[in-house]
């Protein structure tokens, strides 16, 4: 029951949407105004069937009275103030909800003991309250964010956001830079789900490949590092912190996620750039790496940015340059390889491919410059081909640009290929594939 | 599980004494219950005492002073080694007790602490605490100032794997001076990945203990062991 709850919360085939259109709006109140932007959105993207339900009876088309609320829905959204929840929630339960989730904050203590009592304690698993931005489901459209909808495209990078504001701003930035993402989720004020049921789910979601964690606090810490040491034996799970207000000492803290085996981010840029990676790619074994340019100077900041990451550059096995350079007479085959400013699809396959199977390389970071040259976005379905066929070795893209990388990235994102735009994101992003993979061996061991 | 019993007992007849913080000899009790090495120590409450322990441990050996309410010993010039003949040990016993009486009035002193000598080696710390987040946490540095001034130290969970203790020893930022820098041996890093990991399940088997230092390790070249010279167990308050 308490597993089928967490589903409910993410998975859910039907949806209650809670709300009061008659209560005055004021600050810390989720007004009539947003529930109704709720029900909106919501109406636009979930795919499962959804029921409104007005306590102030006032809304359209909306079921007026709790005892009609069709029996055993998934999950409810109820954003109504903390007194009118309380009155409804034990009925609401009644009605057979798996699920609930709680926008609005403002719980005394006394009124979350009643919340507790009449939910969580009579085996409904509830999210909140104060989780303002709620969930997120890009494969069912679940959305139960309320000011504006912020979908991303669907991808296989889940994020867990400990703050609900840093949570709204994550999937802005997400939805603008065309991140990929599975799920979504932003706990509040924690009376029952918390990190660790979040993280647990995750693991075993397959539309997920990367947890990324925004977190500044946890009060169960061991609790917490077993489930990421877990989660890590099937999936990386990458945790970006904002420190500086703990109770504790944020030097262990640091030292128990590493030991855990979580992957650091450094800002959030860093947790989306190796996250994409680490959702998308398999491990990377080793450290050495080959990059395959079709330009000298990026290949060079690559390069350079490769070894800053503390990475190496691969050394090409003779064999590999020789079939190479026996096909291609121009291009420079000792690494960081370039393809020169002719290459186009079938150097970019030929090369990748043959460079892929090299056992002297562990990873591959692909550069294609379009401006001035000759290679066409289109053309660059090839990486993402030669790729397929090197199930062990991580590929990353890079369009160093603006508007090219876009366009790049709208032919290879779907295709499983992370892309980026400049260099420095994609070493990154493979030292996150390395470290990944030196976290699988560690956990996977026998303790 | 002997040595479990071992300590536990050591730890109850400190409470039963009213105390929280054990005295060195006290806390090496502990180490070697726990098969940390340690360097041989005997309590003497007078001179004789002290010369008998000395005789005991051969000579030479070093003395301190021993007293709950003094615990940097050597700024209390409460520190004595190289005692090599009986002469040396009386007249070091009569300095010592002076000093730290000088130094701290009211101090209770229980007399001395024989030690075995030990030649000089490369020191680190090995600490354990009971983190109110995490529970028992592990730390490691470099001895003196890389600690004080530098806070060049690394956290661990316990119970630490080998390779838990490995990692934490080569993450801090002295770590080349281990490895054997200006053609020097290296240290014995092993040696050392066995006190983290004795000292992490201990902390993780006994709670109670809030606080513990070994302060310094000496960490002999490779292939020749570490030994804790001095040491430090404080127990939580009781409830």
């Amino acid at each position: 029951m308490a597993w089928e709850g967490i589903k409910a919360i993410f998975e859910p085939k039907s949806v209650l949407l809670v709300g009061a259109t008659g209560i005055k709006e004021r600050p810390g109140v989720i007004s009539p105004a947003l529930f109704t932007s709720m029900i909106s959105n919501m109406s636009s993207s979930y795919k499962g069937k959804i029921n409104v339900l007005d306590l102030s009876g006032r809304l359209s088309g909306a079921i007026k009275n709790l005892k009609d609320v069709p029996k055993k829905q998934d999950l409810a959204v109820l954003t109504a103030p903390p007194e009118l929840a309380l009155k409804g929630i034990g009925k609401l339960v009644g009605r057979g909800i798996k699920a609930i989730i709680l926008p609005a904050g403002g719980y005394n203590d006394l009124q979350l003991e009643q919340l507790f009592r009449a939910t969580v304690k009579r085996g409904v698993r509830v999210l909140g309250p104060n989780a303002s931005m709620g969930v997120l489901n890009t494969e069912n459209g679940l959305c139960t964010a309320f000011e504006r909808g912020l979908i991303p495209v669907r991808g296989k990078v889940a994020l867990i956001s400990q703050d609900s504001d840093l949570g709204a701003a994550m999937l802005d930035w997400a939805c603008f830079h065309g991140i990929g993402l599975s799920k979504f989720a932003s706990f509040g004020d924690k009376v029952d789900v918390d990190e660790v049921d979040l993280l647990n789910y995750l693991a075993q979601d397959d539309d997920t490949g990367a947890i990324c964690i925004y977190m500044e606090w946890i009060d169960e810490g061991r609790k917490f590092t077993d489930a990421i040491r877990e989660a890590s034996k099937r999936k990386p799970v990458s945790i970006l912190r904002g420190t500086g207000k703990g109770t504790g000492r944020d030097e262990i803290f640091d030292a128990a996620l590493k030991q855990a085996g979580a992957i650091r981010a450094k800002n959030i840029e860093d947790l989306f750039n190796s996250g994409i990676a680490l959702a998308l790619q398999p491990p990377m074994r080793g450290d050495r790496v080959a990059i395959i340019s079709n330009a000298k100077g990026p290949a060079m900041l690559a390069a350079g940015a490769i070894e800053r990451k503390g990475l190496k550059l691969a050394m090409l096995s003779e064999d590999v340059k020789k079939t190479i350079k026996s096909r291609y007479p121009g291009i420079d085959v000792n690494n960081p390889i370039n393809m020169m400013s002719a290459a186009g699809a079938e150097h970019y396959e030929f090369t990748l491919e043959k460079v892929l199977a090299d056992p002297n390389v562990d990873g591959v970071m692909v550069i294609n410059m379009l401006r001035s040259r000759i290679l066409k976005p289109a053309d660059l379905e090839v990486v993402a081909k030669a790729a397929k066929k090197s199930k062990e070795k991580p590929v990353v893209d890079v369009t160093v640009g603006g508007e090219d990388h876009v366009l790049v990235r709208g032919v290879l994102r779907d295709r499983g290929i992370p892309t980026y735009d400049l260099p420095e994101k994609a070493a990154q992003a493979m030292k996150a594939l390395y470290q990944y993979w030196q976290v699988r061996e560690k956990v996977s061991e026998k303790r | 599980m002997a040595a479990h019993k071992k300590v536990a007992e050591i730890l109850s007849s400190i409470r039963e004494n009213g105390r929280r913080e054990l005295l060195e000899h006290e806390s090496k009790k502990v180490l070697a219950a726990w098969e940390i090495p340690t360097t041989r120590v005997e309590l003497a409450r007078d001179a004789a005492e002290a010369v008998k322990a000395a005789r005991e441990l051969k000579y030479p050996v070093v003395m301190k002073i021993s007293s709950p309410n003094i615990i940097h010993k050597s700024d209390a010039g409460g520190v004595k080694v190289g005692l090599s003949s009986e002469m040396e040990v009386r007249q070091a016993f009569k300095e010592v007790v002076d000093n730290a009486r000088a130094y701290r009035p009211k101090a209770k002193i229980l007399g001395v602490t024989i030690q075995e000598y030990v030649p000089h080696a490369r020191e680190v710390i090995v600490g354990a605490l009971q983190d109110p987040t995490f529970g028992a946490t592990v730390m490691f540095g470099l001895g003196g100032v890389w600690v004080e001034a530098l806070k060049d130290v690394s956290f661990r969970l316990a119970p630490l794997t080998a390779d838990d203790a490995r990692e934490m020893i080569s993450e801090i930022k002295g770590y080349p001076i281990l490895g054997g820098i200006r053609g020097e041996p290296a240290a014995d890093i092993d040696a050392i990945v066995d006190v983290l990991q004795k000292v992490g399940q201990l902390a993780y088997e006994f709670p109670e203990i809030s606080e513990m230092d070994i302060n310094p390790l000496f960490v002999f070249d490779k292939g020749k062991g570490a030994i804790a010279v001095d040491a430090r167990i404080i127990l939580e308050e009781e409830s």
